[in-house]
């Protein structure tokens, strides 16, 4: 580890100012200081991810930061947004001192960020997405959609409003989440790699509309890795390195050459093994003009007891291309492992893949260290498929300890283990499965430096016993150390070769940071997108299944009443509408728990329970007050219920399953508690009030197309209906675009609750009478009419209008069985066909339209 | 840096007198169940009267089956909401088609096995390879079946086999066969899950499925295996209640559906997936059972006892949710 005196040596070395104080007087005339960052540090679990910077932000110029992977420009400017609190340090705004930095702050402030990764939800529309993200007050006395074409046209993105993010490209989601930012007018706009997608005309017209910006007296706060981008944009750039300052300076005052030596330079202090000796070796494994999804035309060579590395900015391709060589991304082109042509099925049995990740793809974290390290070569310990522990444990041992594997028992749980020793045991599951080829992806990601060294040691000697190795790391001195080969990467294609000699650090990043290469898929250019109309937009469109189902349900009546005619009557109609009644309120609930990719199982007993607290209420002679206190009761059980279920899931860690399951128990013995048996008859008056019809329309059916209309509205044009459906759709994002998902998805269960409460009362002039075995089976029956709707599981796409029209259908088709003359079977195989049909049709589209 | 490196054996094999260390969920699980019976022995000896235990045992074997069943499914991050028809279909077919004789019995199960399996491999494919979400799939799978028991019974229940009611609701040595059933399930399921190859591929699926395709196992043949084994326990429930009950009706699978989930969650698996505990599932099912018969001995009413039971469950499910935040991960990641 370097000390800071090292650091300020550094940077004097390369004839910098020593700090921001150094800067005031520069040629440059830089505005006020905006946004002054004063002794910032941030810590992840005691390890520093920035240490004591100070930065100064100008108006009216673009301040560029720099540094590698890791370096902690993303933590700096999530502590700038708002979005991380720092343990230490200052943040001041126009010279006003901020002490706690929030998202809900920053956007007040004005400050406004573009994501690397856009926070742009996927189930929402273009301009919902523009709706939930900027406040309120930018939609005054304005259309909405003059607002979002305006912010759109500033970048020049051309999608009808109405298209789903789920279409666009990720181009265009990168020009979105900066029309976003840009919309807003911020005095400091915050770029995290805007153009690591973008091709040059995106790029070129980004550049034209920062460039306006900033001599409206904008700062932007520009993360770049590429030099050129630096150069042609920027006036000031500020470097950082292992969560340290390195130096800033004015753009114009300092040249490629010491920029880059303040990027690179990082001692690793671990020792690395020796290299493979040169000379002409056979090549083991070979790789061909290799294409997929983000990277082309890729070939290299393996020699025996070489290690090949691939190198570049994250971001491209060399983690895609990492999985087609592991057979996890399909890809095309040739691959050679010993003189055999190798298919994407054969890659991903011959290959062991060390995954960056490793507690997404790596590790099953629930298993043991042992467990894991098996799971791979589990047929080696075992006879005719009975594992033989001992084998096991042998086998495993031999492994462990080669590899210095440092656990406390092998029955200890992985997790419990250091990231360096996690690693160990990927590689040592990686080693007892005998592959023909090693590829590893950021192997000492997360891995401290004595384990480095270690995993470094590992690599060489695989490699030497004559199995490929090849390492993917965004760190280039990493690769210096290791490999005998580099290929460097940028937008997908190799755009430089290193070897021998040439493995050098600063080779690899200049490449890397000065490659211009624009071959990212087309934002502005294929902004032309087929427009197609309304229609179309229909089909892509939450509503969409409302017609089939409509369609399905008149005919499904046509066709009966063809068979006999009082199924349309007066009063069969009013019969069957009102049961839809009931389902219809209760799965209306149960929409806004799926929407939220939740689910509500305990609407069904709720809604029984309800009608049980009715019953001894709402009788025969019972004063207006007791009967109000009734539906007062009824509603404050609800919200309760639904409170309890939203907190119990949002803060003590329950699934939805599991919190709406206790609840639906609870709530099961709560009614039975109340009333052993049916008992407690429902006032005559008050159930005449209920069941008022209108013709053959009872009144309470048309209250329930009432709220799903007014539900359908709110959902698309209310703010409160884009937080819930953005916090199904991706909590993650929504928190970024500031969603206060904890507080949206309480409020869903409770919303959820109440409408069941609604049900509850069409139910209670139904049954009549406090029935403590009554409302359970609609649980079930809910989530059918749900799903036959066209409500996703997934959460994020509903709709309200078809879960009525679906609720109304599931009833249509109970009565017709009857009406036909059909044995009850029907009933059920009708239903269980129906939704088996439905859900297997609506995956399949939305998979087609997504793909 | 360097004296880091250290080429000893870091493992050390720790001295238990078990070869494997004891889960949470089964040492959690076990206490209760023994602070239960202390305290039924202290306020309500009935509870624990062998009339009482040889009465209730069998149910509770039933519902550790079905619990089983649904541990399957559970440990590939499932649910199967099918068990209820599943169960009853296996009831109505073990009684309707032999119809009281005994030279019927043994083709009317094998019937019953060829519906589970049918089911099994609906559901498996379903959630599998069509990537229906296993909420929805086992929805529809349920109504089907149950549409099946209309088919074979019409809704009119008939009169358990008197060969059935031996086997099923007999006893040996005083003790209910319900038991040696469950016992045998319980030993070959534990034996299949830590000691076979297939059985170790398939936790490692259920506790991560992305890792477990990126080392080439097949993702979802394991998850239709799930699915189908489940069915197949279902139907052995069933068929043991067929057996156990005289006269049982159209809808005897329903009251099992919400105890094979809390007997899973109880026994201290992650409905998450993952790692799955068999042993503990049992216990817990036993737990939940004598909880009823306490209940029932110390007067409290039929009401009170789903009350108790939905408080064991939401306390079971917080005593392992610092489990469940370790596998928070998962849910952030969406299955397309």
């Amino acid at each position: 580890m370097r000390d800071r005196d090292v650091t300020l040596e550094l940077i004097n070395g390369s004839n910098l100012g020593t700090g921001a104080s150094a800067l005031g007087t520069d040629a440059v005339a830089p505005g006020a200081v905006i946004l002054r960052l004063s002794n910032i540090s941030k810590f992840y679990s005691g390890v520093p991810a920035l240490l004591n910077v100070s930065v100064e932000f100008y108006a009216g110029e673009v301040h560029a930061i720099l540094g590698e992977n890791g370096a902690g420009k993303s933590t700096l400017m999530n502590i700038i947004s708002g979005a991380l609190r720092p343990e230490v340090g200052e943040i001041e705004f126009d010279g006003r001192n901020i002490p706690a930095m929030s998202p809900e702050t920053a956007a007040l402030l004005g400050i406004a960020i573009s994501f690397q990764h856009p926070a742009v939800l996927d189930d929402l529309s273009v301009l919902e997405n523009f709706q939930v993200a900027l406040p309120a007050s930018l939609f005054a006395g304005k259309p909405a959609q003059d607002v979002a074409r305006q912010a759109m046209d500033a970048v020049g993105l051309h999608l009808p409003l109405r298209t789903r993010c789920d279409d666009l490209t990720v181009a265009e989601k990168h020009l979105l989440e900066i029309a976003k930012a840009l919309a807003i007018k911020p005095k400091v706009l915050i770029l995290d790699e805007p153009t690591a997608s973008l091709d040059q005309a995106g790029t070129d017209m980004l550049f034209g509309r920062i460039r306006e910006v900033v001599k409206a007296g904008t700062s932007v706060i520009y993360i770049t890795h590429r030099l050129a981008e630096l150069r042609q944009i920027a006036q000031r750039v500020t470097v950082l390195r292992d969560g340290k300052l390195r130096g800033s300076s004015v753009v114009s005052k300092i040249t490629d050459a010491d920029l880059l030596g303040l990027i690179v330079g990082r001692t690793l202090g671990s020792a690395f093994p020796p290299k493979s000796p040169d000379g002409a070796k056979d090549i083991n494994f070979a790789v061909e003009s290799l294409s997929g999804a983000k990277f082309s035309d890729v070939s290299f060579d393996v020699s025996r007891g070489q290690i090949i590395g691939v190198a570049g900015v994250s971001g491209n391709g060399q983690s895609e291309l990492m999985r087609a060589l592991a057979g996890l991304q399909p890809s095309k082109g040739t691959i050679h492992l010993n003189g055999r042509s190798l298919a994407s099925r054969d890659l991903l049995r011959e290959a062991a893949f060390m995954p960056s990740d490793r507690h997404t793809e790596g590790l099953a974290g629930s298993l043991t260290v042992r467990e894991n390290a098996s799971f791979a070569a589990l047929e080696k310990f075992a006879t005719f498929g009975v594992l033989s522990r001992k084998t096991e444990m042998d086998l495993i041992g031999r492994t462990f300890k080669s590899l210095a594997v440092k656990a406390p028992s092998t029955e200890a749980l992985v997790l419990s283990l250091s990231g360096g020793n996690q690693q160990k045991v990927v590689m040592a599951r990686a080693l007892l499965s005998e592959p023909g080829v090693i590829v590893a992806d950021e192997p000492t990601q997360g891995v401290d430096v004595g384990a480095r060294a270690e995993i470094y040691r590992i690599l060489r000697e695989v490699s030497n016993s004559g199995t490929p190795v090849i390492v993917n790391s965004s760190d280039a001195a990493e690769l210096e150390g290791l490999c005998d080969q580099v290929i460097v990467m940028s937008r997908g294609r190799v755009v430089e070769r290193l070897s021998g000699a040439d493995v050098k650090e600063d080779r690899i990043v200049a490449a890397a940071v000065k490659a211009e290469t624009h071959v990212g898929d087309s934002g502005v250019v294929a902004g032309a997108k087929s427009t197609g109309g309304g229609w179309r937009h229909f089909l892509q469109s939450d509503n969409a299944p409302a017609v089939p189902l409509a369609l399905v349900t008149a005919l499904l009546g046509l066709y009966v009443f063809a068979q006999n005619s009082n199924f349309l009557s007066a009063y069969n109609i009013s019969n069957i509408l009102l049961l839809a009644t009931v389902l219809g309120f209760i799965a209306l609930g149960q929409t806004v728990a799926l929407l939220m990719g939740g689910i509500d199982l305990s609407v069904g007993p709720l809604a029984g329970f309800l009608v049980v607290v009715a019953s001894f209420f709402i009788n025969e002679g019972k004063s207006p007050w007791m009967i109000a206190a009734g539906f007062a009761l009824m509603f404050g059980g609800a919200l309760i219920v639904g409170a309890i279920n939203g907190l119990l899931i949002r803060f003590a860690n329950f699934t939805a399953i599991a919190a709406t399951l206790a609840m639906y128990i609870g709530l099961q013995g709560m009614s039975f508690l109340l009333r052993n048996a049916p008992d407690g008859y429902i006032s005559a008056a008050v159930v005449d009030v209920i069941n008022t019809q209108i013709g053959p329309i009872p009144l309470a059916f048309v209250v329930l197309v009432a709220f799903a209309l007014i539900g359908e509205y709110g959902l698309r044009n209310w703010r409160l209906g884009w937080q819930l459906r953005a916090a199904g759709s991706n909590e993650d994002s929504a928190r970024r675009i500031g969603v206060r998902t904890d507080r949206t998805f309480v409020a869903g269960y409770i919303a959820s609750s109440l409408l069941t409460a609604c049900g509850a009362i069409v139910l209670m002039a139904q049954i009549g009478v406090g029935d403590p075995k009554q409302g359970a089976s609609y649980t079930l029956s809910s989530i059918t009419a749900v799903v036959l709707g066209g409500t996703s599981l997934r959460g994020g796409r509903g709709t309200f209008l078809g879960t009525v029209l679906g609720g109304v259908l599931l009833m249509e088709i109970l009565n017709a069985v009857a009406f036909l003359g059909l044995s009850e079977q029907y009933q059920y195989l009708f239903q269980g066909a129906l939704i088996l049909v439905a859900a297997v049709i609506y995956s399949t589209v939305r998979r087609r339209t997504s793909a | 840096m360097s004296q880091a490196v250290d080429t000893t054996n870091g493992l050390m094999q720790r001295r238990t007198l078990l070869p494997y260390p004891l889960a949470k969920g089964f040492v959690t699980v076990a206490a209760s169940l023994i602070v239960l019976i202390m305290i039924s022995l202290v306020l309500a000896p009935s509870a624990v009267s062998l009339g009482a235990l040889k009465g209730s045992l069998p149910f509770a074997c039933l519902i550790a089956l079905v619990g089983l069943g649904q541990l399957l499914v559970v440990q590939q991050g499932g649910f199967d909401l099918s068990v209820a028809g599943a169960v009853s279909l296996a009831v109505v077919v073990a009684t309707h088609y032999p119809n009281g004789d005994n030279a019927q019995l043994l083709p009317a199960v094998l019937i019953a096995f060829g519906f589970a399996l049918a089911a099994g491999v609906l559901n498996g494919f379903l959630v599998g390879f069509v990537k229906l979400n296993a909420v929805i799939a086992t929805i529809g799978t349920n109504a089907l079946l149950y549409g099946m028991v209309f088919v074979v019974s019409g809704g009119v229940p008939r009169i358990t086999t008197p060969l059935l009611a031996g086997i099923a609701g007999g006893q040996t040595f005083g003790i209910p066969h319900a038991v040696f059933f469950l016992a045998a399930v319980l030993v070959v399921m534990t034996f299949v899950l830590k000691k076979t190859v297939i059985g170790r591929r398939f936790e490692a699926i259920g506790a991560n499925p992305l890792a477990a395709r990126a080392v080439g196992l097949n993702v979802r043949t394991h998850q239709m295996m799930a699915y189908v084994c489940a069915q197949l326990l279902c139907c052995l429930a069933g068929i043991l209640l067929a057996g156990i009950t005289r006269e049982p009706t159209a809808f005897q699978g329903d009251p099992l559906l919400l105890p094979s989930v809390a007997v899973v969650v109880l026994g201290g698996t992650s409905l998450l997936g993952g790692r799955g505990f068999p042993i503990s599932t049992v216990i817990a099912a036993l737990f939940l059972n004598q909880l009823s018969q306490f209940a029932l001995a110390v007067g409290v009413p039929y009401s009170a006892q789903t009350i108790i039971q939905a408080l064991a469950l939401g306390f079971g499910i917080a005593v392992y949710s610092v489990r469940w935040t370790s596998n928070t991960t998962k849910t952030a990641t969406k299955e397309d």
